[in-house]
């Protein structure tokens, strides 16, 4: 080739190099080829990868934000509060130039590298909605709060019995054995209380309530009738299991930094736990900065083969092919890559044929709490930092029948703590002596509500008909808003709250109404949910998409509605019961 | 505070991150990024910190320095109005003890220094809203640099990064 004069080689080359191309793209399409490609990486994505890689299948996992190692990327992880250049407060310009996100109560200097700020991707908010989004490898499993209660009957019955939405397609039979499933794997903490509403699971020692907490506890079960307040059970290692060490995880050691990352793998998060495992497993690909365009429709074989991936490094555009694809891109992205999936055969997005999708969103009302004090149980205090976080109150309104002039309930978190007395005033030696003063002061005690909402038409996701985002994607339009439901529901837990706090004796209460918006609860589920029927759902009682079987969708976008109880513990185990699903309707021929 | 010492500090404060100070004769000023300190200034911050916490048998605020991270929190972590309130504050802090004590608060005695801010927490005062905005941000951050400094974690009230316990019920001991 050297011996080539410049006037003639570049035809040779184009030839030459037009049969090596030839080859590579069919090299690099096997190359690009996997049994299974996972869309995000985060709370169900990761569950996904575990599963799937469990089986056997050679799995890509996509993933738009950068690599998070579990350990070698917690930067702050053991920074102490003094090495905090702001004592972990956020910037002034970094507060000002992210109104959003700087909302969300983990923005801080320890955490603020885990949470999507406002102008890297912007999105349209029609009616004002907070969207707290972790681009990253774990996603906000690295950050979340960690409380994991079960679903009942009384919420897969909810639509059906009260008249919203559609009937679910499963009842808790169908799904406790993969609760079961998921919490012996991750390791969830809490008692067997034995309530109805609130199923008991393969639990951990709890984390036990405090003096005034138990106090709560058994004045409210003495006087009422179903109502509890028990331990909140959450995803924290309180006495490791062999599985959790075969993980690389050891018992939490009760810091309660967790959003920052543990070095211990204390509490679950897919970058300590499903991830490694199914990197283990020598089946997954992990590919960060990879953002879905799209879901690729093949219309002659009536499926989906594969995903359009925008490398966010290089921006070029990269198509993967699966038999299988499982959507765990987080709520509103999951329904925004769907949305953007359009073909011939889905013109309004994948698998979009009752015109549903994106449709029917809700979120948990988090815009109540209360506080008050105690004045009793001064021989107590407490020792060390409880990760549980306190007590938990199961939904009691409208159980078992409906019995207010709202629908559903809410759920109420209770904690009480008790923290040294220090006087603001003044200046002197002797003001700084009383800085570090141990006399103790009284028992603080706190609820916040953690409302049902009821999916609506009205409450939607939708693709902005011009805006784009830096990779040419549509921005997603957000048009959610409370409604009258949702502010009798509030009323009444500010009644309720108050009526038990001062029937405890407890004083000085303070009930306030924030006046969030939505978004900030961090619990936006919906859009692609599921049903029996194809004309009013997107996916059957198998998180598969009714019209294009080979897709699964088994994060927030599947929920028919949203119960009151943190939903993550529920998404992992749908994931977990639908990979089992697809891998035996692969091995069926089926899909 | 001696004017030495003081300079020195100021050094120390410049560190690399704010500009070189634009050295009048006897009140070199230093910029910031969001306001420009002079020498008396930092004088009275520092003097005030010292006063709120004083040393005693343990470290006081300009042991710890806290004068840097008053106005590193003030710099980087206060809104502009806020930080215009601080330093229109500071500007009329001194009528307080000209009034007080006939002179200005870097002259006063510590215990005539104890007692201007004291008059700054009495009710009723008649403290103009950006003097007392002043006042309320020197302490605050006084009292939030002190109480989370390494110090003050590590030797008044142990902070443990890893406790690896919880007792719910611990006995309060008499």
């Amino acid at each position: 080739m050297n011996s080539f004069r410049e006037g003639i080689m570049p035809i040779t080359r184009l030839k030459i190099e037009g049969l090596k191309m030839a080859n590579l793209n069919i090299d690099s399409a096997k190359e690009r080829t996997f049994d299974a490609i996972v869309i995000g990486s985060g709370m169900s994505g990761g569950w996904a990868a575990k599963e799937l890689t469990g089986k056997g299948l050679k799995t890509l996992m996509l993933e738009r934000g950068r690599d998070v190692k579990h350990i070698k990327d917690y930067p702050t992880t053991n920074l102490y509060p003094w090495e905090f250049e702001h004592r972990g407060e956020m910037p002034m310009d970094v507060q000002e130039a992210n109104p959003i996100i700087n909302r969300c109560y983990a923005f801080k200097e320890d955490a603020a590298h885990f949470f999507v700020k406002d102008h890297e991707h912007p999105y349209v908010q029609e009616k004002p909605f907070d969207w707290i989004r972790g681009y990253q490898v774990g996603g906000k499993s690295l950050m979340w709060a960690r409380q994991t209660q079960r679903w009942s009957d009384f919420d897969f019955e909810g639509p059906a019995r009260d008249g919203f939405a559609v009937d679910w397609p499963i009842r808790y039979k169908d799904i406790a054995p993969w609760y079961s499933y998921v919490e012996k794997f991750a390791g969830i903490s809490g008692n067997k209380d034995g309530l109805a509403e609130l199923p008991d699971g393969e639990f951990l020692p709890a984390f036990p309530l405090n003096a005034v907490e138990d106090y709560f506890s058994k004045h409210v079960k003495e006087s009422y009738k179903n109502r509890h307040v028990i331990s909140a059970r959450c995803a924290h290692l309180s006495k490791p299991n062999p599985i959790h060490l075969e993980q690389g995880r050891a018992q939490c050691q009760e810091r309660t930094l967790c959003q920052r990352g543990c070095p211990f793998g204390g509490y679950f998060s897919a970058n300590s736990s499903t991830i490694p495992w199914a990197l283990k497993s020598g089946n997954l690909t992990l590919r960060p900065f990879s953002v879905v365009q799209s879901i690729i429709y093949d219309e002659n074989k009536g499926k989906a083969t594969g995903v359009r991936v925008i490398d966010t490094n290089t921006k070029e555009t990269i198509d993967y092919y699966a038999r299988i694809i499982f959507v765990n891109a987080a709520a509103l992205n999951t329904n925004l890559v769907l949305l953007n999936s359009t073909s011939h055969r889905f013109p309004n997005g994948l698998g979009n044929d009752s015109g549903v999708l994106g449709k029917y969103v809700a979120f948990h009302n988090y815009s109540a709490h209360i506080g008050a004090e105690y004045d009793g149980f001064k021989e107590w205090k407490t020792d060390g930092r409880n990760p549980a976080g306190g007590g938990y109150m199961p939904r009691f309104r409208n159980v078992y029948k409906q019995e207010t002039d709202f629908l559903r309930g809410y759920a109420s978190g209770f904690g009480a703590y008790r923290g040294y007395k220090h006087s603001h005033e003044g200046v002197g030696s002797e003001f700084k002596e009383g800085l570090a003063g141990k006399e103790l002061g009284p028992w603080r005690v706190g609820s916040h509500m953690m409302g049902e909402t009821i999916p609506k038409e009205s409450n939607f996701v939708s693709l902005d008909a011009n805006k784009k985002d830096a990779w040419g994607i549509p921005q997603l339009k957000i048009s959610i808003d409370y409604d009258d439901n949702d502010e009798k529901m509030k009323k009444d837990y500010l009644e309720q709250l108050k009526e038990m706090f001062t029937s405890a004796g407890f004083t000085n209460i303070k009930a306030e109404s924030n006046h969030q918006a939505p978004g900030l609860d961090i619990h936006e589920m919906g859009g692609a949910r599921m049903g029996n029927d194809p004309k009013t759902s997107i996916l059957n009682k198998w998180n598969q998409v009714h019209a294009c079987k080979n897709v699964f969708v088994t994060d927030g976008a599947s929920m028919t509605s949203t119960s009151c109880q943190n939903p993550s513990l529920t998404y992992m185990a749908f994931t977990a019961r639908a990979a089992d699903y697809a891998v035996s309707e692969m091995q069926k021929g089926n899909i | 505070m001696n004017r030495r010492t003081a300079i020195r500090n100021l050094a120390l404060v410049i560190g690399g991150a704010a500009l070189l100070p634009a050295c009048t004769e006897h009140n070199p000023i230093v910029h910031y990024k969001h306001f420009d300190i002079s020498l008396d200034q930092q004088t009275l911050i520092t003097d005030m910190a010292e006063t709120i916490i004083p040393k005693t048998n343990t470290p006081g605020a300009t042991d710890l320095n806290l004068y840097s991270f008053i106005i590193k929190m003030l710099d980087d972590c206060t809104t502009k109005k806020d930080q215009q309130a601080f330093l229109k504050g500071m500007g009329e802090f001194n009528e307080v003890p000209k009034k007080l004590f006939n002179k200005s608060f870097a002259d006063c005695s510590k215990k005539e220094k104890e007692d201007v801010l004291k008059t700054f927490e009495k009710k009723g005062n008649n403290y103009s809203k950006d003097q007392l905005a002043f006042y309320n941000t020197v302490k605050g951050l006084t009292v939030f640099g002190y109480t989370e400094s390494k110090y003050f974690m590590t030797k008044e009230v142990v902070y443990e990064l890893v406790p690896g316990r919880y007792n719910a019920y611990y006995p309060v001991k008499n």
